[in-house]
């Protein structure tokens, strides 16, 4: 029995230093049963799955979390523009961006929101949407490329599901919530909702949404767009927007927003002969 | 240790490090950071493509001109490449390695989703919350429809070069 204990224990260490984790879990977990000791059993089952909660998320998962969060971006912000060609090009630019990015190698999606505010959001996976509202205060392609990119920037660097797995650690949900989600489909609605409320009423922490519109300007760089062309766009935002509290509430004040792209725009030495190709935009502006 | 062995102990470790110092001073390594890149025989993006790289390969530099660099791959190809697709840190797995090992050890798969997710409509995750969330049908078509919404990398490449964006930049 002592044996079976120690096998266990071994089995529970390898377990937790190589890549085939699962399956010498369950041999450890196997091992302390057949010797008797359930509670050890339990707790290289528990421990188990307290590691795996800590481990980031998967792509799949990510994908699963990412189209459940559109779903509800979709449903309170009016469903989609569903113009093809309008659809197509925010689709050809924002894929000009993201293929430039950070994190080039996931698939990503755009789409325009059927509604007058002016706002953009990410969810996971890729999933970016901006309002039509936006769409009609932009000028052209490279604020719009600079507007994409600050979404990308949120995927690229996984800021919500940085948001979700901070929430699933403190309400102790581990494998119930995501991959265990079509067993406990209860835990993985409340992340979602919680992920939610976060993106379109709380707003992510305002480092973030600063740490996007830095990278997000970099990436739209990259591809051969004017970066100053964002600062332009923020400019004409705080004039529209003025102190809309609503807004504020997910985002820090454009002041510091414009402030912080310049100085990236230095320190990185931004080349500003990028293009604007405004007259392209306007193509598909007057579509709206 | 004696001082003598102390002595030629400390010429070995010279010797050695002096040896490395020519390839560690020459060979500077670049990674491409974009989703594909061409390596093309010349310095425009009219050139002929030689090899087409992707995300992550490591490639060594030769020279650099202007927006464009001069590389050579791991297995020997040499051209040019646009300098913004390039660079310096090596795009990390890591994460995805611990994403992988955390997945495994969540004993499960997201339920429903193939390896092939993302490309075709909601998996069977999310189709589960829509239930429970109450999300219509016409909303529900519209989250479909963007995941399986298709553009090559040819197209978006054509529309680069209609913007003289990247490397087709005037």
């Amino acid at each position: 029995m002592r044996n079976n204990i120690s096998i266990a224990m071994s089995l529970f260490a390898l377990a937790l230093s190589f890549g085939s984790c699962a399956e010498l879990q369950q041999a450890a977990e196997q091992a302390a049963r057949q010797s008797g000791d359930e509670r050890l059993a339990r707790t290289i089952r528990g421990a188990g799955t307290l590691v795996a909660g800590l481990l980031p998320i998967g792509y799949e998962e990510e994908s699963s979390i990412g189209q459940s969060i559109a779903l509800q971006v979709v449903a309170r912000y009016g469903g989609t523009v569903d113009d093809p060609q309008l659809v197509r090009y925010v689709n050809l630019v924002g894929r000009s961006v993201a293929a430039t990015c950070d994190r080039p190698d996931i698939l990503y999606r755009f789409a325009v929101l059927n509604h007058d505010s002016i706002n953009a959001f990410a969810a996971p996976a890729g999933y970016v949407f901006v309002t039509r509202g936006l769409l009609k205060n932009v000028q052209n392609e490279a604020e719009l490329a600079a507007v994409l990119g600050h979404e990308i920037a949120h995927v690229s660097q996984k800021h919500i599901l940085e948001v979700i797995q901070r929430s699933k650690q403190i309400a102790g949900v581990t494998e119930a919530g995501l991959a265990y989600a079509g067993k406990n489909p209860e835990a993985f609605k409340s992340v979602i909702d919680n992920a939610v409320k976060k993106l379109l009423d709380e707003g992510l922490d305002q480092s973030k949404e600063i740490e996007a519109d830095q990278l997000g300007d970099v990436f739209a760089s990259r591809v051969g767009y004017d970066p100053a062309a964002y600062v332009t766009f923020l400019t004409r935002l705080r004039t529209v927007k003025g102190d809309d509290k609503a807004f504020f509430k997910t985002h820090p004040n454009f002041s510091n927003r414009i402030q912080a792209v310049q100085q990236t725009m230095s320190a990185k030495g931004l080349k500003t002969n990028g293009v604007l190709l405004a007259e392209r935009f306007a193509q598909q502006g007057k579509r709206l | 240790m004696k001082l003598r062995d102390k002595g030629l102990f400390a010429a070995l470790v010279i010797a050695i490090y002096l040896a490395c110092l020519p390839s560690l001073a020459l060979a500077e390594t670049l990674y491409v950071q974009a989703k594909t890149a061409q390596l093309r025989s010349g310095k425009t993006s009219l050139d002929t493509v030689v090899a087409n790289l992707k995300y992550g390969d490591e490639l060594e530099v030769l020279k650099r001109d202007g927006s464009w660099v001069e590389v050579r791959t791991t297995s020997g190809a040499r051209g040019w490449i646009f300098a913004n697709k390039l660079t310096a840190s090596k795009p990390s797995g890591g994460s995805d390695t611990l994403a992988q090992l955390g997945r495994s050890m969540r004993r499960g798969e997201a339920a429903g989703t193939t390896a092939s997710a993302g490309a075709r409509g909601l998996d069977k995750t999310s189709e589960g919350y829509a239930n429970r969330a109450g999300i219509s049908q016409q909303d529900r078509d519209a989250v479909d429809r963007m995941t399986a919404y298709q553009l090559t990398d040819q197209e978006v490449e054509e529309f680069l070069k209609e913007g003289g964006l990247g490397e087709y930049a005037k």
